[in-house]
């Protein structure tokens, strides 16, 4: 039971990380990304490919993850630039497909579908964190990094820009705002951390293949934002407990077919987006009067 | 003559995307709302069809008509229950949208639930390709797919242009508050717009069931499709998202000569993200850059 809870907290704090960085570019600066799963993807591919072939030390494999994804978030900050929030999902929804490809047809890095296995635990200054009651703190560690970067991030004069962006575009620029950068730096921001959620989860479990990062992940992440509350600080992170919880809730339920689970999920998260949208838009952490976010 | 093979399905599948994003784009270009779940419209449609023609064995006009009216039904439920009732607390983007997504998601699990997660085919008499030339197989349907987009544009364009209805939807994209003051009601039209772009997927969902069969995870696809077309065409601009579509499936089909299959939908989304990048008014559209 003890290594239960461990490895669900655990998985609970990486899907945290995915929810609050995707949250920043959601709730602050007004991006609706279905992309997120590339860059937990991403983080996680390059991790193993440091651990495997140079070094699993936690301040080797974890950087080089994070600035791999910051480069490649360029790619999905352009039509970021180019188009306002509509237009956007369709960008991102197309670049998860085209990632989603890319990570099952590589197959010398990324191992196509059968993945990577046997990546070695995560060194810190020569100590191999294997124990999981330890990796669970790193876990905790980093999600408590992060989240204190981002509540300080969105105090500065840099978050309250994004929120202007958000609330009218046009606004911003014509206060002379450089929305370009602003918006540039808050993807890669992003994206960067979410590979740090990517580098945990591949020498947490030691293998990843594609399954974990395709469209699916990031329409589970996008709930979890949403359910929470897109916009505030603490929503996300309830948002991801809660939805975490799920399935072995249901899996208590016993008049459930047990094969079915993971549609009833999905199935009990949609409705749950779709009724909240309807009464109470601002997630169930945020305001329940006018939703703040547009 | 492989390049001629991969010219006529591309056709057909190009007539199948014209239908499908016209009616997305007819849907959002008029309401402003972002249906997402115009995708489970079409899974909902085929997934119909499918149970009725293959596994009751009904006639195929039945089924076909029995399909349209579930199709139609799904659009209309939607917009009276779920985008009516935002709509008249605050109709942002951000919460149609999740609101569609929502909807989207239940419905592709429960058809996974009802009909299983795999991969079903129908087979009709017509799904047969005959070799017109040696090397060159063509199948009825792809005469049929580009028939029924014809027919449907020229229908839906006369619809538009000639009728009181029709007059009234164009204006409610243009300005909502004057139809109030002539006396007509934007929900109802809104309605309306729902029943017409929900039945425009309708044949092109029991063509592509027909054709290259279904998954419950399809969806995906025909919204990738929905929208790339939308922006790729123009946004608002029916005839350019017919165009797109058509673009569409030509590319994913003659990429066929250089790339892998499973590669097709990566090269939507590069037709998208140049379109993005060098004209994202699309071909007829007012500039939607920021």
């Amino acid at each position: 039971m003890a290594a239960y809870i461990i490895n669900l907290i655990t998985l609970m704090s990486i899907n945290a990380i995915l929810a609050v960085t995707l949250n920043f570019i959601m709730g602050y600066a007004g991006i609706y990304s279905m992309a997120h799963a590339i860059f937990f993807g991403v983080g996680a591919y390059t991790a193993a490919f440091v651990a495997l072939n140079f070094s699993a030390s936690f301040f080797i494999a974890f950087p080089i993850a994070i600035i791999v994804a910051a480069i490649l978030s360029l790619i999905l900050a352009l039509p970021a630039l180019r188009v306002r929030g509509e237009y956007f999902v369709a960008a991102s929804l197309g670049l998860q497909v085209l990632g989603v490809t890319i990570f099952s047809e590589w197959k010398s890095f990324t191992g196509g579908l059968g993945g990577i296995i046997g990546i070695p635990p995560v060194e810190i200054f020569t100590y191999e964190v294997i124990n999981p009651l330890e990796f669970m703190l790193l876990s905790l560690v980093c999600l408590l990094l992060i989240v204190g970067y981002i509540a300080v991030l969105s105090k500065t004069s840099f978050g309250r820009n994004l929120k202007a962006i958000r609330d009218s575009e046009s606004a911003a620029y014509a206060l002379g705002k450089n929305v370009a950068i602003i918006k540039t730096l808050s993807v890669v921001i992003s994206s960067s951390l979410a590979a740090v959620a990517g580098a945990l989860y591949a020498v947490y479990l030691g293998f990843i293949n594609v399954e974990s990062f395709t469209l699916d992940t990031s329409v589970l992440l996008m709930a979890m934002v949403i359910i929470g509350g897109a916009g505030t600080m603490l929503g996300p992170i309830f948002g991801t407990v809660i939805l975490m919880l799920l399935p072995s809730l249901f899996s208590y339920m016993w008049f459930l077919p047990q094969t079915e689970i993971g549609s009833i999920q999905q199935i009990a998260y949609g409705a749950a987006m779709v009724l909240l949208m309807i009464f109470r838009p601002g997630g169930l952490v945020g305001s329940s009067k006018k939703q703040e976010a547009k | 003559m492989l390049f001629l093979q991969l010219v006529i399905n591309g056709l057909q599948v190009g007539a199948l995307y014209a239908l499908i994003a016209v009616g997305f784009s007819l849907i959002f270009g008029a309401t402003k709302i972002f249906h997402f779940a115009h995708g489970a419209t079409f899974t909902i449609a085929a997934y119909v069809f499918y149970s009725l023609y293959s596994v009751q064995e009904v006639h195929w006009v039945l089924s076909a008509l029995v399909a349209g009216l579930a199709a139609v039904l799904f659009g209309v439920f939607l917009d009276k229950c779920v985008y009516a009732p935002i709509q008249r607390h605050e109709g942002s983007f951000f919460t149609l949208f999740v609101a569609s997504l929502g909807c989207g998601i239940i419905v592709q699990n429960l058809i996974g639930i009802i009909f299983g997660r795999g991969f079903v085919s129908v087979t009709t008499p017509l799904s047969q390709s005959v070799e017109l030339f040696p090397g060159l197989f063509v199948s009825p349907l792809s005469g049929i797919a580009i028939i029924c987009a014809v027919l449907a544009f020229a229908v839906l364009q006369t619809f538009l242009m000639k009728t009181h209805i029709g007059m009234a939807l164009r204006s409610l994209s243009e300005n909502p508050e004057l139809i109030r003051v002539y006396g007509l009601s934007p929900r109802q039209l809104s309605s309306i717009v729902f029943a017409l772009g929900s039945l425009l997927v309708v044949p092109a969902a029991i063509l592509s069931a027909a054709s290259s069969g279904l998954n419950p995870a399809m969806s995906h696809h025909i919204m990738l499709i929905s929208l790339a077309a939308t922006i790729v065409g123009g946004v608002g601009s029916l005839r350019g998202a017919a165009y797109a579509g058509l673009l569409l499936g030509m590319s994913e089909n003659i990429a066929l000569l250089y790339l892998g299959p499973q590669w097709s939908e990566a090269v939507t989304f590069i037709v998208l993200f140049l379109f993005i990048m060098f004209r994202p008014a699309g071909f007829f559209g007012r500039a939607i850059a920021s």
